[in-house]
């Protein structure tokens, strides 16, 4: 035994230990800035990452050429019965937007839009190399525009947000990651300022915090409430799947289906203008 | 001799880049295997356990500076993998592709479980939710199919190849 205390390489060790897991525990938390060190391996990563971006983008087109006839020519046509589809529910929507803006007129509210806001697009690079952290790599970065925190949205809904950023490219947390929250409300009740996390699984959400006399239910869509000081107002998240009950009995838990498919994500958009409302609200 | 260091050093290079490209889209349910790991349990068999935990601890380190959250974490794991199976080095016969593989196998289990209780000791909640023991499962299999050649390579490269000390 006291043969080891006057080993060296036992003090290194230990020494070595202290050090890893005091540096574990400080970068724990979200950090907006990297280190020196961080910023020289992702320079380093990010021209291979974007090439091999480009040659999977150019091989999809590639394929594309190549995949049979028929089932394009299929696809036209289930795509051309739901473009007139959309186009009748365009109208109707149209018809509505014109009455909720008179209305909103009326009561003197702030326009809440995503319309609004500009959208940077960006083609995803390459993802987390491994199994517990969800996080995807845009060739977007500082160059472009593109700072800590900005929102990442696709067409079908939300995404997750912007955690670091290089000069040509940035990192994206996704929504499935475990160190994400978002505020969040029902879209049919309008209740519930609920919160949605991560819980670092596939494409699995969990909403926490539903009182137990919600009128929640199953196949309810889930959007960002506005109150969280990252994300604009009304954007989708997902639909809710299934309600249990908490232990406590006084609370409901959701799981929630995202409405994005995390693991054939390929392009995506940053709002690279939302200043959150409360602030906004001081400026004006 | 000056190129088996590059090497050394190029490969954890190597794993990331790949692991975050290639294998991330072309994952099983969404799992992906760990190369890191691969080459670090390989050294590990080959060289010992000195050499294996310096070597697990630097990769490792690479590795989370790349990612840049709970740095030190893989740099500790695979220290330990590098470490546990660096002891067997001297005890078995590295000659045979069974020990590659079950070495893989091993420390895939270590590195799962040395990660599980350094997140939950750092930060007090779980590095993954339930599907923990799933993922770790998919994992192994999937190291398991690659470490087959992979160990092929890399036992032939360190006897007669670059990577021959």
């Amino acid at each position: 035994m006291f043969r080891l205390l006057r080993n060296k390489y036992f003090w290194a060790v230990i020494l070595i230990v202290i050090i890893s897991l005091s540096i574990m525990r400080m970068t724990a938390a979200p950090r907006q800035e990297a280190t020196v060190a961080e910023n020289i391996i992702h320079n380093l990563y990010s021209p291979f990452q974007k090439w091999t971006g480009n040659i999977r983008g150019n091989w999809g087109g590639i394929s594309y050429i190549f995949s049979e006839k028929r089932s394009l020519i299929e696809r036209i046509d289930t795509l051309e019965e739901k473009n007139k589809q959309l186009s009748l529910d365009n109208q109707m929507l149209r018809e509505y937007q014109s009455e909720a803006e008179r209305l909103k007129k009326i009561l003197k509210f702030k326009e809440a839009n995503i319309k609004k806001y500009t959208l940077l697009e960006a083609r995803v690079i390459a993802r987390s190399p491994n199994n517990w952290y969800k996080t995807i790599v845009i060739n977007r970065g500082e160059n472009h525009g593109v700072y800590y925190g900005m929102p990442v949205i696709t067409p079908e809904g939300l995404v997750g947000k912007i955690m670091r950023v290089n000069n040509t490219t940035a990192e994206v947390n996704l929504l499935t990651d475990r160190e994400m929250a978002v505020g969040v409300i029902l879209q049919r009740t309008r209740e519930t300022n609920g919160l949605v996390e991560g819980l670092g699984d596939g494409n699995l959400l969990r909403m926490g915090n539903i009182p137990y006399y919600s009128s929640a239910e199953v196949n309810d869509r889930v959007i960002t409430s506005g109150l969280s000081t990252t994300y604009p107002k009304g954007i989708d998240v997902g639909i809710i799947s299934k309600i249990s009950r908490e232990p406590n009995g006084l609370l409901l838990t959701a799981e929630v289906k995202p409405v994005v498919d995390f693991d054939r994500l390929e392009e995506v958009m940053v709002i690279i203008d939302y200043i959150p409302s409360t602030e906004s609200d001081e400026v004006k | 001799m000056m190129i088996r260091y590059v090497i050394l050093a190029f490969l954890p290079f190597l794993a990331i880049f790949l692991q975050s490209t290639l294998f991330s889209f072309y994952s099983i349910r969404g799992t992906i295997p760990d190369l890191v790991l691969m080459f670090v349990v390989f050294f590990a068999i080959i060289n010992g356990e000195r050499p294996g935990t310096i070597y697990g601890f630097l990769c490792g380190l690479l590795e989370d500076l790349y990612m840049g959250r709970l740095i030190g974490l893989n740099a500790l794991c695979k220290a330990i993998v590098g470490y546990s199976l660096g002891k067997m080095q001297g005890n078995v016969f590295k000659e045979n592709m069974l020990v590659g593989v079950l070495g893989v196998l091993a420390g895939t289990i270590i590195n799962s479980l040395v990660m599980l209780i350094l997140v939950l000791l750092v930060s007090g909640f779980p590095v993954a939710g339930s599907d923990f023991l799933v993922k770790t499962l998919y994992q192994c299999l999937y190291n398991l199919l690659l470490s087959i050649p992979i160990y092929f390579w890399y036992f032939n490269s360190s006897h007669n190849g670059l990577l021959k000390a």
